[in-house]
């Protein structure tokens, strides 16, 4: 044997062991197997799939009998802990109706909506889904039978769901076509060692923009006690999503919906005294000039004070993962607090009527009050309902960790524009508009319009 | 010692010191990993940062195994990476001796053709060719993920390169010994390409081995699913837990390694030869 060949022999054995030795704690398959359906008769077909909200007849409700054995592909975009989670929830669902679930990780949003649009085309699609833009999915193909099944069922109180969260369910205004499970906004979170020894005082926080940026001048001046190269005191990882919500605060409705013709508007007046804003933050030294992939490793790595980041970030950043202690403020505003929603929803996709009344149960399951409180906690994405407040898991929540204050304050004043086919256009447009901006490549105004009009464009050659 | 002598001897000194540096910064994210697969999430986001985990954390091996199939994923991408790298040699080799050794109406044509079709990015062609799967009842199976992907202009021009470079007069000899097209192939090109066919094979073994795309959208159940996806599961939400990532990327690697250290002398030799091909 040829000496050459010893080291390939060790590395192959080395891989045996590994696999071996990890197999010792194993995967819980994801497929849930349901028990045995208590009844062999196959469901009943419910009637028709309306293209109008509120126009067919009004689908009978099911009982748990009428779903048992129903089988459901469901495709989800969420992984890690959430993954885990949403995979037990619908475990339980599956222990308790009978149905039975093939779960399916999809990727992350971007795969998941090529994946989901590929098999529309070819009618693959899975029964449910859990993704990013549904309603693209469903109200962009003409199809609200979740709104006829929200007016026509008891299974979800839509009532008691924050009136943001089902905005951001809608399609253009139709009616609603799909249901929010793991909604987040974004979080002001801070790195409180070096905020204190910069010598702020974050007992009382800044409200504004304005106070925001004087608190980040002292940051620069004496926060950084490591002397660390790169040091920021501020940065995000989604530019875009907090580019959105400024606007909002500051009066601009980023889009004109007039009877399903969009318009983007994000380049008036009001835009660019945002874009400014956003400049001097790099003009300062403040922000880094189009860093915002590495926002999160360096505020993780103690070299940013300041992230603005999705709120299921609560969960995540524990005091075990974060090597400083981590606090989190309202973010800040312009004239008023406006917070863009973000996130997934269930979307029901199934072309097959009879299985209509086993997703509508699994959907409204999976956000009823008490598992959508479940989800929202384990995760850190926000619960739905507004008397999730009220429930003790949450208080215990808050009580144990105060950063979920700062996220449940936030919902009284979340949003969510409709959905339009473009709405990913835009985001990559504002997030190439905001790289130029930061590289001086253009003035406010400049880049902004140069956006808007990549967007027009693309809606007007639709 | 002399003046000529201590001038080499520096200069030695220089270009060991030089490729020393340039060693170490390419072995650098390899020990970074296996290093980072041992360490708590603490110690991955420390600053300055910690090069030796504070306590050996075995733990986040096994929790790749909790968190995705590992074997199932890992047995997917071993026969699906083994039979597109296979196959797309195999269609390569024939693809480019054609082109380069025998004649037929319109060769530069389809040459051409090949040529235009690198410079379609895969996102491109990816719903039409699911369509075309999904008539052919190829999603949710391995001929789904395998069959798209096994053939590629990169292999086939990699090949052509050094497949002209064999002498006319080494195949001329061939064809007066009696040897037929595919004689010829088999007896002359092949084996006085080997180091050229070993490279071909690592590029389309790494290329196949990382695959996610394609993989992700034809396959939604986990008896079908291959590795790169249950990185991407494990590290897409977990982003602050990189060092269950790193655990997970070192057991993928490991194939790699064990395929290079297979075709090492091979490769060297094709790029010696490279060098002396004019």
């Amino acid at each position: 044997m040829k000496l050459k060949k010893i080291p390939a022999i060790l590395l192959a054995a080395l891989m045996v062991v590994s696999l071996l030795g990890g197999c010792v704690s194993s995967y819980v398959d994801k497929t849930t197997e349901a028990p045995a359906p208590q009844t062999t008769e196959a469901p009943k077909p419910t009637e028709g799939t309306s293209a109008e909200p509120g126009t067919t007849e009004a689908p009978a409700p099911a009982t748990e009998a009428d779903i048992s054995g129903t089988k459901l592909v469901v495709w989800y975009a969420v992984s890690g802990t959430s993954g885990d989670l949403f995979n037990k929830l619908s475990e339980k669902f599956a222990k308790e109706t009978g149905v039975e679930l093939e779960l399916s990780y999809s990727g992350g949003s971007g795969d998941t909506a090529t994946k989901v649009s590929a098999a529309l085309l070819t009618q693959t699609q899975p029964d449910v889904a859990l993704m990013y833009a549904g309603p693209l999915y469903t109200g962009g193909e003409g199809d609200f039978r979740i709104a006829d099944l929200l007016k026509t069922t008891n299974d979800f109180d839509q009532a008691d769901v924050f009136e943001g969260m089902m905005d951001y369910c809608d399609y253009m205004n139709e009616g609603f076509c799909a249901i929010p499970c793991g909604i987040s906004t974004q979080v002001m979170y801070y790195n409180k060692d070096i905020l204190k020894a910069a010598g702020v005082d974050m007992t009382n926080p800044p409200k504004t923009w304005a106070e925001f940026y004087d608190v980040l001048g002292k940051v620069m001046e004496k926060g950084n006690t490591s002397g660390a190269e790169g040091f920021k005191a501020f940065d995000t990882n989604d530019e875009a999503w907090l580019f959105k919500s400024m606007l909002m605060q500051n009066g601009c409705e980023i889009i004109e919906n007039d009877n399903g013709e969009i318009t983007p508007i994000f380049n008036n007046e009001k835009a660019v005294e945002v874009g400014d804003y956003w400049k001097s933050l790099v003009d300062a030294g403040y922000m880094s000039a189009a860093q915002h992939s590495n926002a999160e490793k360096a505020f993780l790595g103690g070299n940013l004070a300041f992230i603005a980041a999705s709120s299921n970030r609560i969960s995540r950043w524990t005091a075990d993962s974060v090597p400083f202690e981590l606090g989190a403020i309202e973010m800040p505003y312009f004239t008023q607090p406006s917070l863009a929603l973000g996130g997934n929803v269930l979307v029901i996709l199934t072309k097959d009527e009879s299985k209509l009344q086993a997703a509508w149960k699994y959907v409204t399951y999976l956000t009823n009050a008490e598992n959508n409180t479940e989800f929202a906690l384990g995760t850190g994405y926000l619960p739905i309902h507004k008397s999730a407040m009220e429930r003790k898991e949450v208080k215990d929540a808050i009580a144990a960790n105060e950063m979920y204050t700062v996220a449940f304050n936030q919902l009284s004043y979340t949003w969510a524009y409709t959905h339009f086919q473009e709405m990913g256009t835009m985001d990559t447009q504002i997030k190439s508009a905001l790289g130029k901006l930061e590289k001086g490549r253009g003035t406010s105004q400049e880049v902004l319009d140069k956006a808007v009009k990549e967007v027009q464009d693309e809606i007007n050659d639709k | 010692m002399s003046k000529t002598k201590k001038y080499r001897y520096n200069r030695h000194t220089a270009t060991f010191v030089l490729l020393l540096i340039l060693s170490l910064a390419m072995i650098f994210p390899f020990v970074w990993m296996i290093l980072s697969s041992f360490k708590t999430a603490a110690d991955v986001y420390q600053y300055p940062p910690r090069w030796i985990p504070s306590v050996w954390n075995w733990k986040n091996y096994g929790q790749v195994f909790r968190m995705i199939p590992f074997l199932r994923y890992y047995w997917n991408s071993i026969v699906t990476t083994v039979a597109e790298t296979g196959l797309q040699i195999i269609i390569s080799v024939l693809a480019a001796y054609s082109l380069v050794h025998l004649k037929w109406p319109g060769q530069n044509f389809v040459a051409a053709l090949m040529r235009s079709s690198m410079f379609v990015p895969m996102v491109v062609t990816m719903i039409p060719m699911y369509l075309l799967c999904a008539s052919l009842g190829l999603i949710d199976t391995y001929a789904g993920i395998i069959l798209p992907q096994i053939t590629t202009a990169f292999t086939t021009f990699l090949l052509m390169s050094y497949f002209a470079s064999i002498p006319q007069d080494m195949i001329d000899a061939a064809k007066l010994d009696g040897c037929g097209p595919t004689g010829v192939m088999m007896r002359v090109v092949v084996p006085n390409t080997k180091g050229a066919i070993a490279t071909a094979t690592l590029f389309s073994f790494l290329g196949n081995w990382k695959s996610y795309t394609w993989p992700l959208i034809i396959t939604s159940k986990t008896e079908y699913r291959t590795l790169p996806i249950g990185l991407k599961y494990l590290t897409q939400e977990s982003s602050s837990e990189y060092q269950v990532m790193m655990a997970a990327a070192v057991m993928t690697i490991l194939p790699v390694l064990i395929v290079f250290i297979f075709f090492e002398k091979q490769l060297v030799r094709s790029i010696t030869l490279t060098g002396m091909k004019s």
